[in-house]
Parts: C-alpha cells; sequence; structure tokens
C-alpha cells in the first residue's frame, strides 16, 4: 500500500503590507483561511486538522502563538500543530500537512503560515533583542559576496532580478511592494544597505498569511469534477545540515542539493530545467536566485547567473522563476515559505491570474530558513500522479 | 510468528532515554541532546547514521533565546545532511510527527528529541505570553495562578479536595524518591505536614506545584521490521491523537478536559491500561485528567513521580512518553497510556497507547 | 565557580486589534463592557469567531456588566513584578451581569478575608483610559463601579504591550573554561579527534556529535585573513546603538582550520576593507575581558574579549585563495 495522493483543492492568502493595521492576529490568520476554505467550496467544520507555521515567536511577543490562535483557526476538539524550521517553516508547514494525509491519519487538513511583522521588528528579532543587529542581509551579504565572486557573475545581475521579481508582483494583487516605475537605475541608485546588497535588492517587510487545505485522492478528484482542478503534490522533503564548521559550503549547501533531488525523484524529474514549467524559490535577497539554480541543479554550478542573464527565469522566458513576485515582493517571514508553496499550487491549478505562466503543469516550490542551512521543497503537478 | 498480530506498518517504541530533571543543568542544551541520544540509540545498537527521520520540540521563550533550536539540530549528527523537523512544542508532539513521517513507509527508524532549559526564565514573567495577546497577557496572570482557579473550580464542584491534592503530592514524592531522575525527592510525604503548609495560591501549596527544571528526552521509533531485531518486546504505538480546546481558559470547564478524552478515544481508548503517564505539573491537574480518561483505581498513575516531581518543560511530555514505553520494554506490562499536555490549563493534550505482546 | 550570565530582553510591541477587539477596548474608555452575541450566549470580552467553531460572528455587541460574580478566585499574597497591581489582590473568573462566559481578571479586595465565591464585584475604572484590557484597573468588591465620571468613547484602533524578560544562565564548563582562556588572552579552540575540525569553545564537534572535553583543547593563532565581509548600514529599532555603517568580516585563523565570522575590523575606514588582507586580533585590555556575551547555547564568541581586528601592515595574500574560505 503506498501513500495516498495528496491534492492542494484551496489555498488562499492576506493582501500582504507593510502593516494591517485594520487586523488583529487572529483576523490577518482567518483572512487567509477562509479564502483557502471559500476556494475548496468547505466550511471550517470540514477541517479535520490544521497545522500552524511561523517564524521566531519574538517577532510578535507571542509565545507558542498556535496556542491563542487554535479556535479562530476553527481547531477546537481537533488537533492543532505548530512547526517552526526558522525561514523554511512555510514549507516545512505544507509539507507536515500534507503528510497527514498522505499518511491516511486525515482527510482534510488545513495549514496556515504567517507573520505579523509590523507587531514587532525583524531586525530586533533576528538580533536575539539585542543593539547591532546584522539582520538576514548583514548574515547573506558575505556569501552573496562569495557566489559574485566564485561564478564571475557581472553586477547587473542582482539587480535584474530585483527588477523582474517587482514587475511580476505588479500582475499579482496580493504582492506586499507594487512599484510602478522600478528600474535597474533605481535598483542601482538605491541605498546600500549590505555591501554588495541595495536596498532595492533586498526584501521588505511584511505582513500576512497563507493558507492551503489538502486532501486526499477522492476530495482532489472530486474538486476536479466539479470544474476546479487541484495541483496534486508530486513529491516533498525537508533537509538540514548544521550551521558552521570548517567546510561547510553555504553558497550551495549540500542539505538544499540533496533535499532537491529527494524531491525530483519522487516526482519523476530527471532534467529539472526540462522537467519543471514554472519555480517559486525563496529569493528574499536578489542574487539567490541564480544561487538556488545552481543549489537545485537547475543550472550547472557557475552558470545560474548566465539563465538569469539571458532572460529565462523572467515572466516570459523559458523557465519562469517566482512569477508571484517572490519573497523580494511579500516577506512575511514565517508565511514566505508557504507563499512559495501556494504560489506553485496556483500555477498548476491554471488559477494564478495575471501572473499565470502558460501551461505550468510542473512546479517546483522552495523555502530556506537560519544559515541557509534548512530546506523545504515540494513539487507539484497539474495530473494525479501514477503511483 | 504466525500469530505476531503485528503488520510491517506498525511503529514502537524500541529505547528512550532522559537526562535527570535538575533546578539547573550546566551543560548546553545542545550537550544534553547529545548525551541522551547517545544512550537511547546506544541502547539498542544504532548509530545516528541508522536514523532515517528525527524531530526535536523546544521553545525559544523557555531556552532564552531566537532560533534556540537552531544549534541542537547538532545533537543529531546533522552532516551529511539529515532529514528532520522541528516543532516549537513539547517533544511528544515531535514524536507524533515522526510518528505520521513513519507510516509513509521508506523510513524504518526515527527520534524525537525534546528539551528546555527553565531554569534561566522566571515562569511568572515568560507564561503570560502564551495567552491572548489582547485579553490575558497584559493582565500577567502566572502558571500557578490559573491553576488555583482551576483547582478552585474544582474544590467547589465536588470533584476534589484539598486533602487529595496533598494524598496526590505525598504518592508522586514517595514515587520519586525511587526515581534517581525525579528532582523533588525528599520532601515531606505525611499528607498532615503537607496540609498545614502555607499556600502559594489558595487553594495550591507548593506540595501542588512543580519544580522549575532542565532537562532533555529521546524515544528512538522503528517499523516492525527493524524494531523485533532491536528489542526482545517493544512497545507498539496502539495509537496516538491530540486534540486542541479553546484558548482562552475563562470560556472553558476547567473541571474536565474534553480534549484529552477524544485523544484517549482516537489513540485506541483506555480499556485494559495498567500504567498512565499523565502530564499533571498540578496536583489538580491529575484529577481532571484521571476523571476525563475516566481511569479506575486499579491503573496504577505516575509511577515515575510525574510532572510534579520533575518537570522540564518541552521534555516533560516525551519523558511520560518514555515511562509508559519503559513499563513495557522493562517491566513487562502490556498496555499502558502517556499524556502530554501545552496550553494555558490543559487547553492541548497528546494521548499515545502503548503495548508489548506476549 | 560557575560564571552567572543574565540579558533582559525588551520590547514596545505595538498591536493592531482588528474591527472587534477595537470596539470592545473603544467601549472600556467609556466605562461600558460589551459582549458580543454568539448563538445563544453572550461572549465577553467579545471574539471575531465563536471559539466552538470557527464561525465568524455577526458583530452584535450586547452591554454587560458592570457588576458581575465571582466564579473562582485565587489570592495573590505576594505580587511580583509582572502583576498589575503592587499589593496583595485575587485574580478572578468573574460572570459579569448578562454575560454567559467568565472573564479572567484581578480582583482588588483589601484581604483574602474579604474574597469568596459568589460574591458581587464592580470595575474600578482607570482615571485616564487608554483602550485596553486594564482600562478596568481590577474588579471591587460590591455592586458599583468606582472611578472618574465617564467620557466619551475613544476611537481605539491599537494597543501597546510591553515585554520584558531576564534570563539568567551559567556557563557550560566548556565556556567556562573557554572564557578562562580568552580572559588570560589565549584564543583555544576544541579539536575533534573523529574528524580532525577545529571548534570555537563548543563543547562538542557539530559534523559528528561528539561531546568535545579539556583533552581536546589547544591554543589557535589570534592572527589571519579576511575572507569575506560585508558592510551594514544599521536600521533604527528599539534597543539600536548603532547608526553609522559598519562592517562584519570572516577571519581566517591562520593555519586554515578556523573561519571566525561576523568579526569588526578596527583602525580602518570600512571602504578599505578588502579580501586577503592580514589582521591580528586587538584584545580589549585584560581588567576590561567580559564573558558576558558567551551565553548558555555555548559556541564561543571572542565578543567581549576581543575588541575588533587589526590590519598587521603586512602585503595581502591573493584574493582568490580564500574563495572558498567563506566557512
Amino acid at each position: 500500500m503506498g501513500h495516498e495522493p495528496v491534492a492542494v483543492v484551496g489555498i488562499g492568502q492576506t493582501k500582504h503590507k507593510k502593516r494591517r493595521d485594520d487586523l488583529s492576529i487572529a483576523g490577518l490568520v482567518r483572512e487567509a483561511a477562509q479564502r483557502a476554505l471559500d476556494d475548496a467550496h468547505m466550511t471550517w467544520a470540514d477541517i479535520d486538522a490544521v497545522v500552524i507555521g511561523k517564524a521566531p515567536d519574538i517577532f510578535e511577543g507571542v509565545m507558542k502563538p498556535e496556542l491563542y490562535l487554535a479556535d479562530a483557526l476553527g481547531g477546537a476538539g481537533k488537533p492543532v500543530f505548530r512547526v517552526h524550521t526558522a525561514g523554511s517553516v512555510g514549507g516545512s508547514t505544507a509539507i507536515v500537512a500534507s503528510h497527514l494525509v498522505s499518511s491516511r491519519v486525515h482527510k482534510r487538513v488545513l495549514a496556515v503560515a504567517w507573520e505579523k511583522q509590523s507587531e514587532g521588528n525583524a531586525q530586533f528579532g533576528l538580533g536575539g533583542g539585542k543593539s547591532g543587529s546584522i539582520g538576514a542581509g548583514g548574515a547573506f551579504a558575505p556569501w552573496i559576496r562569495a557566489y559574485i565572486r566564485k561564478s564571475g557573475a557581472p553586477e547587473h545581475i542582482g539587480w535584474q532580478i530585483a527588477v523582474k521579481d517587482r514587475q511580476n508582483a505588479l500582475r499579482n494583487p496580493y504582492a506586499h511592494l507594487q512599484l510602478k516605475d522600478i528600474s535597474i537605475d533605481k535598483v542601482r541608485e538605491s541605498p546600500m544597505m549590505w555591501d554588495p546588497l541595495h536596498f532595492l535588492e533586498s526584501c521588505p517587510s511584511s505582513d500576512g498569511a497563507g493558507a492551503i487545505i489538502v486532501t486526499d485522492k477522492e476530495g482532489g478528484l472530486a474538486a476536479a469534477a466539479d470544474g476546479r482542478p487541484p495541483a496534486w503534490v508530486l513529491g516533498t522533503s525537508m533537509r538540514s545540515e548544521p550551521s558552521s564548521f570548517n567546510g561547510r559550503d553555504p553558497i550551495r549547501p549540500q542539505a538544499g542539493v540533496q533535499c532537491a533531488w529527494d524531491v525530483y525523484k519522487q516526482a519523476g524529474i530527471t532534467d529539472p530545467r526540462r522537467d519543471i514549467d514554472v519555480a517559486e524559490l525563496y529569493v528574499p535577497f536578489s542574487w539567490y536566485e541564480p544561487m538556488w539554480l545552481e543549489g537545485h541543479d537547475i543550472a550547472p554550478v557557475g552558470e545560474g547567473w548566465k539563465m538569469v542573464d539571458r532572460g529565462e527565469t523572467a515572466f516570459d522566458g523559458s523557465f519562469p522563476v517566482n512569477p508571484s513576485g517572490g519573497v523580494l515582493s511579500s516577506n512575511p517571514i514565517g508565511a514566505s515559505g508557504m507563499l512559495r508553496f501556494l504560489e506553485a499550487a496556483l500555477q498548476v491549478r491554471g488559477a494564478a491570474g495575471e501572473h499565470q505562466v502558460d501551461g505550468a503543469r510542473v512546479a517546483l516550490a522552495q523555502a530556506y530558513g537560519a544559515a541557509a542551512q534548512y530546506f523545504a521543497m515540494w513539487a507539484v503537478g497539474s495530473e494525479l500522479p501514477s503511483s | 510468528m504466525s500469530n505476531d498480530p503485528r503488520s510491517d506498518t506498525d511503529i514502537a517504541v524500541v529505547s528512550t532515554a532522559y537526562l535527570p530533571a535538575v533546578r539547573r543543568e550546566h551543560i548546553t542544551e545542545t550537550e544534553m541532546l547529545i548525551a541522551v541520544v547517545d544512550e537511547a540509540l546506544g541502547k539498542v545498537g544504532l548509530k545516528r547514521s541508522d536514523v532515517g527521520f528525527s524531530c526535536q520540540g523546544s521553545c525559544d521563550y523557555i531556552s532564552g533565546g531566537t532560533f534556540s533550536f537552531v544549534p541542537n539540530l547538532d545533537a543529531m549528527g546533522a552532516w551529511p545532511p539529515i532529514h528532520e523537523s522541528h516543532v516549537e512544542m513539547d517533544g511528544a508532539w515531535a514524536m507524533y510527527e515522526a510518528f505520521v513521517r513513519m507510516k509513509h513507509g521508506d523510513v524504518e527508524i526515527a527520534v524525537a528529541l525534546g528539551s528546555g532549559k527553565s531554569s534561566t526564565g522566571d515562569p511568572a514573567e515568560i507564561y503570560p505570553l502564551e495567552l491572548d495577546p489582547y485579553y490575558l497577557a497584559p493582565l500577567g496572570p502566572d502558571p500557578v495562578s490559573l491553576a488555583a482557579l482551576q483547582a478552585r473550580q474544582l474544590i467547589d464542584s465536588g470533584k476534589t479536595t484539598e486533602r487529595e491534592l496533598a494524598e496526590i503530592a505525598a504518592r508522586s514524592r514517595r514515587d520519586a524518591a525511587n526515581n534517581p531522575k525525579q528532582q523533588v525527592r525528599s520532601a515531606e510525604t505525611d499528607v498532615d505536614k503537607i496540609l498545614a503548609e502555607p499556600y502559594v495560591r489558595t487553594p495550591l501549596r507548593k506540595s501542588d506545584l512543580p519544580p522549575i527544571s532542565d532537562g532533555a528526552s529521546v524515544v528512538v521509533l522503528a517499523t516492525r521490521r527493524r524494531a523485533l531485531d532491536l528489542v526482545a518486546r517493544p512497545a507498539w504505538i496502539a495509537g496516538i491523537d491530540h486534540r486542541s480546546e479553546v484558548h482562552n481558559p475563562a470560556l472553558r470547564d476547567l473541571t474536565d478536559s474534553a480534549s484529552t478524552r477524544t485523544a484517549a478515544e482516537r489513540a485506541g481508548g483506555i480499556a485494559g491500561v495498567e500504567v498512565a503517564e499523565l502530564m499533571a505539573p498540578f496536583t489538580s491537574q491529575e484529577v481532571v485528567l484521571r476523571r476525563a480518561l475516566g481511569l479506575g483505581d486499579d491503573v496504577l498513575v505516575n509511577p515515575s513521580g510525574g510532572a510534579l516531581t520533575g518537570n522540564p518543560l518541552m521534555a516533560t511530555g516525551l519523558v511520560r512518553v518514555a515511562e509508559a514505553a519503559e513499563q513495557i520494554l522493562a517491566h513487562g506490562r502490556n498496555r499502558t497510556l502517556a499524556h502530554a499536555t501545552s496550553g494555558p490549563l490543559l487547553q492541548q493534550n497528546l494521548v499515545c497507547i502503548l503495548e508489548g505482546d506476549n | 565557580m560557575s560564571t552567572q550570565t543574565s540579558s533582559t530582553i525588551q520590547f514596545p510591541y505595538k498591536r493592531t486589534l482588528g474591527p472587534v477587539i477595537s470596539r470592545f477596548f473603544s467601549e472600556l474608555t467609556a466605562q461600558r463592557i460589551v459582549g458580543i452575541r454568539s448563538g445563544d450566549r453572550v461572549i465577553v470580552p467579545p471574539m471575531e469567531y465563536d471559539p466552538e467553531t470557527g464561525e465568524e460572528l455577526a458583530r452584535e455587541f450586547v452591554e454587560v456588566g458592570p457588576a458581575g460574580t465571582v466564579v473562582s478566585w485565587t489570592w495573590v499574597a505576594e505580587p511580583g513584578k509582572h502583576h498589575p497591581l503592587d499589593r496583595p489582590f485575587a485574580y478572578a473568573l468573574i460572570k459579569l451581569d448578562g454575560a454567559d462566559t467568565n472573564l479572567l481578571h484581578v480582583l482588588d479586595a483589601g484581604s483574602e478575608d474579604a474574597v469568596s465565591t459568589g460574591m458581587r464585584v464592580a470595575p474600578r475604572w482607570r482615571d485616564e483610559p487608554v483602550g485596553r484590557i486594564d482600562d478596568i484597573v481590577a474588579f471591587v468588591p460590591g455592586e458599583t463601579a468606582e472611578g472618574p465620571a465617564a467620557g466619551e468613547a475613544q476611537d481605539v484602533q491599537t494597543m501597546d504591550f510591553f515585554s520584558t524578560i531576564t534570563y539568567t544562565d551559567v556557563l557550560s564548563p566548556t565556556a567556562e573554561r573557554y572564557a578562562a582562556s580568552m580572559r588570560a588572552g589565549v584564543l583555544k579552540g576544541q579539536r575533534c579527534p573523529q574528524c580532525n575540525r577545529v571548534f570555537l569553545g563548543r563543547g562538542y564537534c557539530s559534523v559528528d556529535a561528539i561531546i568535545l572535553g579539556e583533552e581536546h583543547e589547544e591554543a589557535l593563532p589570534d592572527f589571519g585573513v579576511v575572507s569575506n565581509y560585508t558592510i551594514v548600514t544599521p536600521t533604527p529599532y528599539p534597543g539600536q546603538k548603532e547608526t553609522e555603517p559598519f562592517a562584519r568580516a570572516s577571519v581566517v585563523l591562520d593555519g586554515d582550520e578556523m573561519v571566525i565570522a561576523q568579526q569588526q575590523i578596527i583602525g580602518i575606514p570600512v571602504s578599505e576593507i578588502r579580501v586577503g588582507m592580514r589582521v591580528k586580533a586587538q584584545w580589549f585590555p585584560e581588567a576590561e575581558r567580559d564573558a558576558a556575551e558567551i551565553t548558555s547555547k555555548g559556541w564561543g564568541t571572542v565578543a567581549g574579549f576581543i575588541e575588533g581586528w587589526l590590519h598587521t601592515g603586512e602585503p595581502d595574500e591573493p584574493a582568490e585563495q580564500y574563495l572558498n574560505r567563506v566557512f
């Protein structure tokens, strides 16, 4: 007896903003969850279990907030589960939810990931509450510098991605940043925040939530028969490695390589560049796009930036990356991985609206966290996988 | 093996380990975890590289730092990279995730861990932060005050007495005296003397409260294929389930625990259970849990001494699983129950039923 | 003897309330308590959703109280600094008149003898309401609310929450030895007998997950080469003291076995920092060396012992040599 096939039948997200001053924390997660329920043609009573993900609790100053949120997500009397795997948590949350279905423990599971960063301050949180926080940018900038040096990539690659993702965001009404006049010049001339990263090469700080509802084969087929084709989960994986030891390569972490190949194997992907139609990669700083193209063997090592340079990762390119606008356009940290995962599902359902990539049948989503050491990935497809 | 009631997809606890609960552990949380993983794997002759999946449970606010779980990853020997996860929950829920992951059949050995260093902070300062941030946290209700509100309702409704609470304390302390891993091992066990002690929060005395403890715990899970090679008599997980309730304690019937009852039913029910390890950090909560589960006097409750005499938060629930499993692995019992809780006044409850085959 | 460490994490969170909590807090500023109708019940304080089902509630607010009946209580004889009153008080579950649920709040009754289940209580209002749950400073015995004359309701949309937690810990034996060595001006690492990698005051090998003890310790050079860096433009946040761009560099110690990340390079403008530059540790004067930055997480840090790294003046090493020495 193999795994139960898993179908994503409900997807919802908030309008991501610098500050959702119209909502409580419960209101924020419920906005996303209710949209997922509506999308799935379900009510709260239909849900068997709830999985909640978010990044460090210090961001909002609420410890184990899944407790306070349990009833906000219809969790009274149900299993409510809290995942925390650093920045990859939004992806891990989707995977843990999918496993509850693929293991046949539950039939319909709601997964919600969120962050309300405006309640606190991310730099403060990431600095452990102390002065002189270098933030995520300060931690990743040296590795980006190393990537640039090793690959010989020209500096305009980072600017180009910063523009591309913001232009994609203009197609996505949920995206936080809507920078209509974004340009290479504007990126280049924006302040240098974490040398070599300019301000406009960095993600914003957002309030937001993303939700999915996963169900079994029967539920997925029923939705399809009702004219609401689901996204079928083709493969999932999580991999972690220690943050620091002599000889570790944080530029192309082994955990990321292995995580990707674990997913590819399950999904029957032998040539990721050819077999995947669209990818949502966790790119909080522009240069992470070529780094992950190489880190997940989509491009040969040292050549990820060339895919970018040739325009292949553009919205109308041959391998579109982050049609949603990506983390560079919306970054409610704990939700950011979930937004990648749900955008991949939207794409293969053909339900991505203005940011729909034509003919997307197989999509890859990825999230990473901490010192680029936690990885969560899934591949989803438009067709029920043959077991 | 024709009488073997187990199938290849069944999962068992094959080994456990936990550190003695102490007021303050001097080694780091990662070092604590290395020690317990070494012990638990060593007992059954496994190496870290044999482990297909691991899941850790810990809490930043209890460990006292942002991303405090990140170094703890190293305790599993995460190079080459490993397949693992982390929950901001007690290790018992980490085991739940490991159990679900193993159900897929491609992982044969998994490890669940729980760890915490409560010693670093003041629970009265930290615990209000897990409450509704608008209506409850600003009022600063500490965990002991909340437990006292629950205890009074139990007493007022005739479901317990202060004497019964003192008896629970005395029994737990007597049991702890025989368990070197418990922290409160030489406290008063005379019920009348306990009742003569002052209140900390009426109607609760010090004897009704848990100590502040540091600790770490581990259980090793194996599928049937491996379990029978590793131990003579695995502790099979007959069922495991967890349920939440409404968050705000003021909206609940605090004298009952419907979620515990539901979880136990879904885990296979209490029929035949000989030993129950209940995570009841307050004496009054043992009363609530026993009643909710319908445990009879024939069921041995918390022979380990329980959370009342050793309470390493984030590891305590998994210690209950470890103790319930050892009742089968080491003491020949046939059916035991482990319970873990999280949140204010038993908001969230997990029940795991374990079985041994003859 | 073990070294105590202590740190306090403070932050002034600013919560946005959404429509329901906002209405409740706004009403409090006019000394009114409202609940919300959920089926046959009136829930107080009001919620956006039915807590049992998750269903959104219609915004049908119902005024309740202000008096009510104590359902349960406990006496706090010795209030701590995180309690709302600085004199003995009770926490109580109170069923307000007209409500179907209990409210957790504070009861200021003078002495424990004055408190009993079933007693009647009414709010004492804050002199100058701000729109928070503690605009009711406490409930007091009796039927009559206390406080100033009620004013107009304010429109309350946000709530301040000041969080402060102090953590204290002791250094692990490894960190203790590491700190002692650092106080003496000697950088000490631990070499894993299995993989031969060196770690700074960590107590274990991150690769092999084995405990490293005193027998694995050896002195390390306190000079090396900058292998990487970034220049950080500080962003303001509560508690942030940095205002000017500052550099953080990785330093490969001579012998190529250890990279220390996120180090300050001192004595030169940040614009002159470069990969390949030879640097040497600038130790704080012995009397000023401080283990406060070492925490229970272990992982030796040079912060508090080494002020930063100074350019030695020697010629640079070829930058290409350090491409793979990020860690």
